[in-house]
């Protein structure tokens, strides 16, 4: 065990620094740091810039145009976003839908998706969650029968975050409607431009219009965009979840939050002790997690992919960015700016998606204490 | 950066689980093993005899916590090793390395709560000697040391001075803390010695004590790390065999997510126990090592009391049982969770550290 930061590490902390100073556009910088909402048009530039500087997808096979960083770089590249005031990058094409169609998609299909989600030329979406399957997935009840060489796809999906910007949705339905629950799911991939796809917006308590539902209505896909196997696309799903909650503890988000609650104490000249001890207490409670994401990445470089630990990360990420949400909105007092109340009520759903914090619990207790 | 143990810290992992294991409930004075075993080495530099420095002392501290061993090793090791380093004193190093001589540190005053500045026991010139009043409180094994690195204020500021244990003017009340530890109050009645029992001048006390704390400090972090991983996999599996209403204990979901919460914690405080280690490895700036420190240290006492609490919760009625170990374990976290600063006083100083940071660093753009 070997503790301390070699002088490449540092030299690369450097470089991923000075690059994002150097090629961050303004503008954005200047909406991260106000925590103003980014548009599609933001986020496509800064991943193009990655892109052309070949760190787009930090987490992929250098075959497929990855990185070939280690666990302790993508730590340091984190740490450096959150530090420069870039944006988060959309994690539904990189780190979500991408793994899978590495690992269990074949040729044909890597050729045709992997290079538009590295680009950021293809935006994407998740259709996971049903009106009628929430924390119960598997229940859900989207068909996509087969018929010839398509599918037809049928039913509804919700809580879909940025379906409004999306080019492709990755859908889990059900291909066999006579077996157990678990089974009889694929993992599909369609066109948003597919007839009889519609995108419905939902709004939520903050105001905000990034969810939508997204219904399906006879559409016909081809049996070719069907990643891996028939009917096992249950199995691919948890694969895809326990990628997307390392991504979710959303440590440079918080580091970004943290920084800006200091810049409202300063510029209010707050002197009131109990808060500066809040916000030196969940200081405290981040870094413990950023170290605790740093060993889950390292184990996963050392060859095991991300197991159920990557529930901790779900867990107390979501829960110390809604502190933050919080205490941003003390410490504002009396005159919390609409911005900081709107984050607030925005950041309640960071415990329910990807998993309720609930079923992290459950995924915690029976997978890894094996109770 | 590495996570994962060369094959020598596997090896002094592996031997310290052995002995902790073996020496479980058994009492007696530990400490020419642990000299034999070359553990009184972790830190001291090479020409003193020694090896390794921060992460062997995890490795060494966590298993001594695992097998909930009371031993003087954070104390007269880890705390007394790091201020004699401090203090260039390779011969008492070498030393202690070998085990024939044995230091403690007392620094805590009645009024002082957890602050190591607040001293009221003032050292004034005597000829070419000193002479020392005051009170020193709750020392940790001073009955088996033979010398006491004490904190006292001088007109020119806090220094640190070497005592013979047994000086004249020197009276120890000595008590068993409740989790088994060797515990004394120091009273200090004019005790004089010569110029040579100065071994951090006046003005350079506070800072090397504080070095001290902070290395036994991480030392108690990896401790509690050992305590707690043991306190979790007991509920575990206590629940897994306790049967009522015809079914086990575990499978009911209020006590599962419980012990999922406490797997959280006991993964909060395990990064924080490394982090700790990491910043003695890394921080030669003092600002720096202390807020980490302190991070670590509210971290660890945070997540460490929830598991002991939870643990006794969970085992039900055979938890308060003196009988059964988790209660003992509880009884350590409890006192560990104290020594050297609770939580408050750690997040107090991290934030006011913080606040040092930003208005002595200029803002980087």
């Amino acid at each position: 065990m070997d503790l301390t930061y070699s002088a490449a590490e540092r030299a690369f902390r450097s470089e991923v620094r000075d690059f994002i100073a150097t090629h961050l556009p303004s503008d954005i910088r200047a909406k991260v740091r106000g925590a103003l909402p980014l548009e599609k048009d933001d986020y496509a530039r800064w991943h193009r810039l990655l892109f052309e500087r070949g760190w787009a997808a930090p987490g992929w096979p250098v075959a497929h145009g990855g990185t070939g960083w280690n666990a302790i770089e993508r730590h340091i590249f984190l740490e450096e976003i959150a530090a420069g005031w870039a944006p988060r990058m959309l994690p539904f094409g990189l780190s979500m839908v991408a793994p899978v169609i590495i690992e269990f998609g074949n040729d044909a299909q890597r050729a045709r998706f992997l290079p538009p989600i590295l680009s950021g030329d293809e935006f994407w979406c998740q259709g996971y969650s049903e009106p009628g399957a929430g924390s119960d997935l598997a229940s859900l009840s989207t068909k996509a029968q087969r018929r010839g060489d398509v599918y037809v796809i049928e039913g509804t999906k919700t809580w879909i975050t940025a379906a409004q910007w999306a080019d492709w949705i990755f859908v889990l339905a059900r291909t066999d409607p006579g077996a157990k629950k678990q089974e009889g799911i694929s993992f599909i991939l369609v066109d948003m431009r597919s007839p009889g796809v519609s995108v419905r917006p939902i709004v939520t308590i903050d105001g905000g219009a990034e969810i939508n539902e997204v219904h399906f209505d006879n559409v016909e896909v081809p049996v070719a965009n069907r990643v891996g196997d028939e009917g096992a696309g249950w199995t691919y799903a948890k694969f895809l979840l326990e990628h997307e909650r390392t991504g979710t503890a959303g440590i440079s988000a918080c580091r970004q939050i943290l920084e800006q609650i200091d810049e409202l104490r300063e510029r209010e000249s707050m002197t009131d002790r109990r808060l500066s001890e809040r916000i030196a207490e969940i200081d405290i409670e981040l870094t413990a997690l950023a170290f605790t994401e740093l060993r889950v990445l390292a184990a996963e470089s050392a060859g095991t992919r991300p197991g159920p630990e990557s529930s901790i990360l779900k867990l107390r990420g979501t829960e110390i960015q809604q502190a933050l949400t919080e205490l941003l909105l003390d410490a504002g007092g009396p005159y919390a700016s609409a911005s900081n109340t709107r984050r607030y009520y925005n950041f309640r759903k960071a415990s329910i998606y990807a998993g309720s914090n609930e079923i992290q619990k459950n995924i915690i207790a029976k997978r890894i204490l094996k109770v | 950066m590495d996570f994962t143990l060369s094959a020598e810290q596997q090896l002094l992992k592996d031997s310290v689980a052995r002995f902790a294991t073996d020496r479980r409930n058994a009492h007696g004075d530990v400490w020419a093993s642990f000299a034999q075993l070359g553990w009184l080495a972790i830190g001291a530099p090479e020409g003193a005899g020694g090896f390794g420095g921060p992460v062997e002392t995890l490795l060494i501290a966590e298993q001594l916590g695992r097998g909930l061993i009371v031993s003087p090793y954070v104390a007269q090791a880890v705390f007394a090793g790091a201020i004699l380093r401090a203090c260039d004193r390779a011969d008492w190093l070498e030393a202690s390395v070998e085990g024939r001589r044995r230091f403690t540190v007392a620094y805590e005053e009645p009024h002082a709560r957890y602050d190591p500045s607040a001293v009221r026991t003032t050292a004034r010139r005597d000829g070419d000697g000193w002479v020392l009043y005051g009170s020193k409180v709750r020392v940790s094994d001073a009955s088996s040391a033979d010398t006491v690195l004490l904190s006292a204020r001088t007109g020119g500021g806090i220094a640190l001075f070497a005592l013979p244990a047994h000086a004249r003017g020197l009276t120890a009340a000595g008590y068993p803390s409740e989790d088994g530890y060797d515990v004394a109050d120091l009273h200090l009645d004019g005790v004089r010695v010569d110029d040579d029992a100065l071994v951090a001048p006046p003005g350079d006390g506070l800072e090397t004590l504080e070095y001290g704390i902070d290395n036994a400090t991480a030392a108690l972090c990896a401790e509690a790390l050992g305590l707690c991983a043991v306190m979790l996999e007991m509920t575990v599996d206590y629940t897994k065999t306790r049967t009522q209403f015809g079914v086990p204990l575990s499978s009911f979901q209020a006590l599962s997510h419980r012990m999922a919460e406490m797997y959280v914690e006991l993964e909060l405080l395990r990064s924080m126990a490394f982090y700790a280690a990491m910043t003695l490895e890394t921080e030669n700036d003092s600002f720096e090592r202390k807020r980490g420190i302190s991070a670590a240290k509210a971290q660890v006492a945070k997540s460490g009391r929830f598991i002991g609490q939870q643990a006794i919760q969970l085992h039900g009625g055979i938890g308060m049982s003196e009988e059964y170990d988790v209660g003992h374990y509880f009884k350590r976290m409890t006192l560990v969770e104290r020594i050297f600063g609770d939580r408050d006083y750690h997040v107090r100083r991290y934030a006011d550290l913080s606040r040092l940071t930003v208005l002595l660093e200029p803002v980087s753009v």
